[in-house]
């Protein structure tokens, strides 16, 4: 259930610092594993609350604890620091749909941008593509940035129940159980267009079949590896997971 | 050339110590985002004059404050390192027909370099770029050096009231009402034509339209997130 905004602990809470401090270090990864640029961003869910922190109004690569910002499912300002992202929207909207989903990631990634203009599916080739379903991800078709409430409700409504959108001409959205599975999947998502792709200049690639992609989604021995690994290249890096 | 009248401050003046900072910072982002090679220049306009700070034979990403030059429109050097960059005429021409423009990025940009030879334009789409006429931006058809003015001027006409220009066989100038708005619009240009480069192997992509283009030409834009973000990532390099 939803608690009270006097129930939920303060963004520099003790409390919250683990989510934080992660927070700050998954943008810091985004940017390092060059999958922002100085726009997009990344939120967490406050536990129990209709509530998320994001960063507010600063790059991802550049982003501090001072700069996140915490904001209830309609914009409304709760702490932290002053200016809300302008696209709020896209998190608020995915967060309240979808409450299994613990973290968001909207990024302006190359590869994901390039399939949302291109009639060619990005589909999954190789087995990290095995949270996507075997025609890859839809595609919001409302370009431009998503300001509003129906905006991002429509974007909610395009990525339905599933790991990620594509937004045309803009980027992504990608959604995990968890700040670690979304910057799996989110880099994930990159590295698989990438190969898409290279493969493609190549001629039709075989893709997984639906059957395989199951077989392989069974599999979830290594969530934490990858994480390890970006907060290991990050390199002491400000900030950075203590 | 004729003698100059320029009445603006001194090149040492503490009044021009920011923008002087801010274009030294600014080659610095272009090398750094590897938009720029050994060659290209950034330039500011002096406000109310009719003369421009950039960098005197240096690469951008060797430019230091003592590497700055103070030029008018003319080409007449009013203070700073010597000598003034071949090009010069690109930044005078353009700010002598552009009222609205403060600086000038010329660069080699690989991305622009690419689409000025070929026929297809650096179209939109993304709406990154939204700063670009929907057929694309304009190429300025002759080769070569800008080292006189009126090969300056003649790139100024195909810039026209626009952000960006390609030059044939060479690369890309682009305005802005900021530095920061400047290099911003040649960041994004570079990432444009590597998302056209990038999509158009595989086929014909989904262009932004004309109504799209005009929608977000009227969103607010924000360079100063992204200035503060290039500057971060110049690190120790960053010189003020």
């Amino acid at each position: 259930m939803a608690a009270n905004a006097k129930d939920i602990p303060t963004i520099d809470s003790s409390e919250l610092k683990e989510l934080t401090d992660k927070l700050v270090t998954a943008c810091h990864i985004l940017d390092h594993e060059e999958v922002t640029d100085g726009y997009g961003h990344v939120s967490v869910r406050v536990p129990g609350a209709d509530a998320f922190i994001t960063i507010a109004n600063i790059s991802p690569g550049a982003v501090t604890r001072e700069r996140l910002i915490m904001q209830d499912f309609a914009g409304k300002y709760i702490d932290g620091a002053a200016t809300p992202p302008n696209e709020w929207p896209i998190h608020a909207c995915i967060l309240k749909a979808r409450p299994e989903i613990v973290s968001v990631a909207h990024t302006h990634s190359k590869w994901s941008t390039i399939f949302s203009v291109l009639p060619i599916k990005l589909k999954p080739l190789h087995h990290y593509g095995k949270f996507l379903s075997a025609d890859g991800p839809p595609v919001y078709e409302g370009v431009g940035l998503v300001r509003t409430i129906e905006r991002g409700d429509e974007l909610a409504a395009a990525l339905g129940s599933g790991p990620a959108v594509l937004m045309r001409a803009h980027g992504d959205a990608v959604v995990g159980e968890s700040i670690e599975q979304m910057i799996e999947r989110t880099t994930r998502l990159a590295m698989l267009g990438e190969w898409n792709h290279l493969a493609l200049l190549h001629g039709q690639p075989k893709y997984l079949s639906a059957e395989e992609l199951e077989v392989y989604n069974a599999d979830q021995r290594f969530p934490l590896r990858g994480w390890e690994y970006f907060v290991g290249r990050l390199n002491g890096r400000k900030n950075q997971l203590e | 050339m004729a003698a100059s009248d320029y009445k603006g401050p001194a090149f040492d003046s503490s009044e021009l110590k920011e923008l002087k900072e801010k274009i030294v910072n600014a080659c610095l982002i272009l090398d750094r985002e590897g938009i720029t090679d050994g060659f290209g220049h950034v330039s500011v306009r002096i406000p109310q004059q009719a003369a421009l700070l950039t960098i005197a034979q240096v690469s951008p990403g060797c430019a230091a404050l003592e590497k700055v030059v103070l030029l008018d429109f003319d080409g007449n050097f009013l203070g700073g390192a010597k000598p003034a960059p071949y090009e010069w005429p690109i930044h005078a021409c353009i700010m002598r027909a552009r009222p609205d423009v403060m600086s000038v990025c010329h660069t080699h940009s690989k991305w622009s370099a690419l689409f000025s030879v070929l026929k297809k334009g650096l179209r939109p789409l993304h709406m990154y770029g939204k700063f670009l006429p929907m057929a694309g931006a304009p190429i300025y058809p002759n080769a070569g050096l800008i080292t006189s003015v009126e090969r300056g001027d003649a790139l100024a006409g195909a810039l026209q009231d626009g952000a960006a220009v390609l030059l044939r066989a060479h690369g890309d100038a682009v305005v802005g009402a900021s530095v920061e708005q400047a290099i911003l619009r040649t960041v994004q240009l570079a990432f444009l034509g590597e998302l056209l480069h990038l999509a158009a192997v595989h086929g014909e992509p989904l262009y932004m339209t004309e109504e799209e283009l005009t929608t977000f030409a009227g969103d607010r834009s924000f360079p100063a997130r992204p200035w503060e973000y290039y500057l971060s990532r110049l690190g120790e390099r960053r010189i003020a």
